[in-house]
């Protein structure tokens, strides 16, 4: 064996040792990618779901407290608002406002104990409840991935095999804190 | 989740499923060879051996593919829908997505008053969550939300399988040997008696020796092996419960209140035990090889020492500090945490009590302790720590969390706080901790602690100054105790009826 020959095998083990490491690196991004989407679609299925239940809670509520039309329509408002929003950051900023105005509603509810033993009421309102726990949990779940995305991205060597199939950045999903500490704590006792 | 725990226990239950079938095959050969007649013993353990080997092969089929059933069947668990328990499904629902699992389990209730759960299943995909009337009763939403993700976090780390597998190799073991134990009583008398006058004695005495030992030592070996795996796992599940909820308080009270609970659970079997989150048989609470489940105050206080953050890692911390155990409870790898998981604040429902007589009363005692100087401390895990003047540390280790503070004497100042302390914060009577007037009398350092003991029910007491915990009988009779951590004396005021104890400000 000539020299030649063995410089050649050095160079095809390290080429093959690349490639093998190019291909791990891309399908290890790839499913980062799917399961970011998988996380999200589950997030929007909960922010549908609470969509879906402020029309009831609104109709429920009507009847007791004619005295809150504003309060009623501040959130009938933001609902709308969030179901028109798009991209990720305008979704964050509507469904920010729309916890904030289903906060200030159940801080009035308060007011209004025969509103407080309906069983309609009780119903929706535990539906509220999972509702939004739901969405912090899938929230957090999709934050994960979103984190662990664009580590990989940004962290040498991945972020060769990332630039080189434009993969991008994942964007996190954020309740803005500031809104999220001045939605009132509610109690029921 | 934990590659490391799912791997070992993938490992673990394959080498158990192992294990049993040369158990049970030497073992049934054994048996078959003791009891049958002299002129042909090796047919006859082969024999055994084959009958042993299909007992096997028929538990290992049960184990893996209809246990979860047998196991719901023991203890009369049904399933339930979400028009029966609204809040129960949205629950499970939460903590399915926040653990990203593949399926929904199903869920099962118990009809029993006794508050507890177990989760079974041989893998994510096929698991079932059960859940006890009682439990649903006493807990509210963020409690039920811990216990639920405890339960979620043994399907995570796939601890169901392995305790699955081995609760039902530990049940048929019993059932064999109790075959065997009852075959012998009703061949002794007649065959046994023949046989050895045919065979002078000879073989077939130590055989029988060897077989009843295996009869006697079987099930015992097994049931060690199955109680000291399951502690550390416990360990683990409520650390994916605080990590999952983002809330340890909602399980560590929900572990209190079932403490607290004076019902035992009537419909368990005890092949079934170790699943539940709380040991159903109360009196075996101990930390030797036969506890399946570690102390419940030690879980408590470890959840509730969580203070900076509600991911792993803080747990962990807080598993350290607690037990000032050396050794980790995970190896280091498998910590694949990113980033700060933050506590979040409790839930909407139950975060409000009206104040009781109770409540007004125990008021009034901490303006006239304020008075005499008493140090106030409002840990960070909800409790108020009330410090008598003569205390004689300047640290203080929180009877319910373990946190350590140090003692700030106010002087009258104090008094106002205690006026507008919110007193919602619902210290419980039982972890009230009161330093009384000791003076230098006392022989050596000995520091003595006061605390109320309420007759009629189980408590949780915590020495102040090592952190080492106690649980407390009903049936508790005694006046002090003297901690076994650190010498220092624990002094039971009794509370006169229920309403009562105002005995503890005269101390």
């Amino acid at each position: 064996m000539s020299a030649g020959t063995i410089v050649f095998i050095f160079l095809a083990v390290i080429a093959v040792a690349v490639l093998i490491y190019v291909v791990g690196a891309y399908n290890a991004l790839v499913i980062l990618r799917n399961q970011i989407k998988n996380a999200w679609s589950q997030i929007e299925v909960q922010l549908k779901r609470r969509h879906d239940l402020i029309p009831n809670l609104v109709e429920v509520a009507k009847g007791y407290m004619s005295h809150e039309r504003q309060t009623l329509e501040a959130v009938t408002q933001a609902r709308a608002k969030a179901a028109g929003a798009k991209s990720v950051s305008d979704i964050s900023r509507a469904e920010t406002a729309l916890s904030g105005a289903i906060g200030q509603f159940l801080a009035v509810v308060e007011n209004y104990p025969d509103l407080k033993a309906n069983q309609n009421f009780l119903a929706l309102q535990e539906e509220l409840t999972t509702t939004e726990n739901r969405i912090a949990f899938a929230r957090q779940a999709y934050n994960d991935q979103v984190l662990f995305l664009n580590n990989k991205v940004e962290m040498f060597p991945s972020n060769i095999v990332a630039g080189m199939f434009g993969f991008r950045k994942g964007q996190f999903f954020e309740l803005e804190e500031q809104s999220e500490r001045a939605a009132p704590r509610v109690s029921f006792g | 989740m934990f590659w490391s725990v799912i791997a070992a226990n993938k490992r673990k239950t394959v080498l158990l499923i192992v294990l049993m079938g040369f158990f049970l095959i030497s073992s049934g050969s054994m048996i078959g060879m003791a009891l049958a007649d002299a002129q042909h013993p090796y047919a006859a353990g082969l024999i055994g051996a084959a009958a042993a080997g299909a007992v096997w092969v028929v538990m290992l089929l049960v184990s893996l593919f209809a246990s979860d059933s047998v196991l719901l069947g023991l203890t009369h668990a049904r399933e339930v829908t979400r028009d029966m328990y609204p809040q129960l499904i949205n629950v499970v629902e939460e903590m399915v997505i926040a653990g990203s699992l593949p399926h929904m389990p199903r869920i099962f209730v118990v009809d029993d008053p006794s508050p507890n759960a177990f989760a079974v299943g041989k893998s994510p995909e096929k698991s079932c969550i059960c859940v006890t009337a009682g439990l649903l009763a006493l807990c509210d939403r963020d409690e039920l939300q811990g216990v639920v993700a405890h339960e979620i976090g043994h399907i995570m780390n796939r601890d169901v399988l392995y305790m699955t597998v081995a609760a039902t190799m530990l049940g048929s073991i019993l059932f064999i040997s109790d075959m065997f134990v009852r075959s012998f009583r009703y061949t002794s008398t007649t065959r046994l008696a023949s046989r050895s006058r045919r065979a002078g004695g000879g073989a077939a005495g130590p055989l029988l020796i060897v077989s009843l030992l295996l009869a006697i030592i079987g099930p015992i070996l097994a049931r060690v092996l199955y109680f000291s795996i399951s502690r550390r796992r416990e360990y683990l599940a409520d650390a994916t419960s605080a990590r999952l909820t983002r809330y340890p308080e909602g399980l560590a009270s929900a572990l209190e209140k079932i403490g607290q609970s004076p019902v035992m659970l009537s419909a368990a079997p005890s092949a079934v035990a170790p699943f539940y989150t709380v040991n159903p048989y109360r009196q075996h609470i101990s930390s030797g090889a036969f506890a399946t489940h570690p102390p419940l105050s030690e879980r408590i206080q470890i959840l509730r020492a969580m203070s900076h953050g509600a991911g792993y890692t803080d747990y962990l911390k807080a598993y350290a500090r607690v037990t000032r155990r050396r050794r980790a409870l995970l190896p280091p790898a498998d910590l694949t945490e990113r980033g700060k998981v933050d506590i979040r604040q409790a839930s909407r429902d139950g975060c409000s009590a009206p104040a009781t007589r109770a409540e007004s009363l125990r008021r009034a005692r901490d303006i006239i302790r304020a008075l005499n100087d008493f140090a106030f401390i409002t840990c960070a895990c909800g409790l108020r720590i009330k410090v008598a003047p003569e205390y004689p540390k300047d640290r203080i280790a929180c009877p319910r969390c373990s946190r350590v503070h140090s003692v700030q004497r106010s002087g009258a100042a104090a008094v106002g706080s205690v006026l507008s302390a919110s007193s919602a914060m619902g210290a419980p009577a039982a972890a009230r901790v009161v330093c009384p007037d000791q003076g230098g009398g006392h022989p050596s350092e000995r520091a003595v602690q006061e605390a109320r003991f309420v007759p009629g029910r189980w408590q949780k007491i915590a020495c102040e100054i090592c952190g080492h915990g106690y649980e407390i009988s009903p049936r508790f009779s005694g006046k002090r105790l003297v901690c076994s951590g650190c010498g220092a004396v624990i002094r039971f005021s009794r509370a006169a009826g229920q309403g009562g104890g105002s005995s503890d400000i005269s101390a």
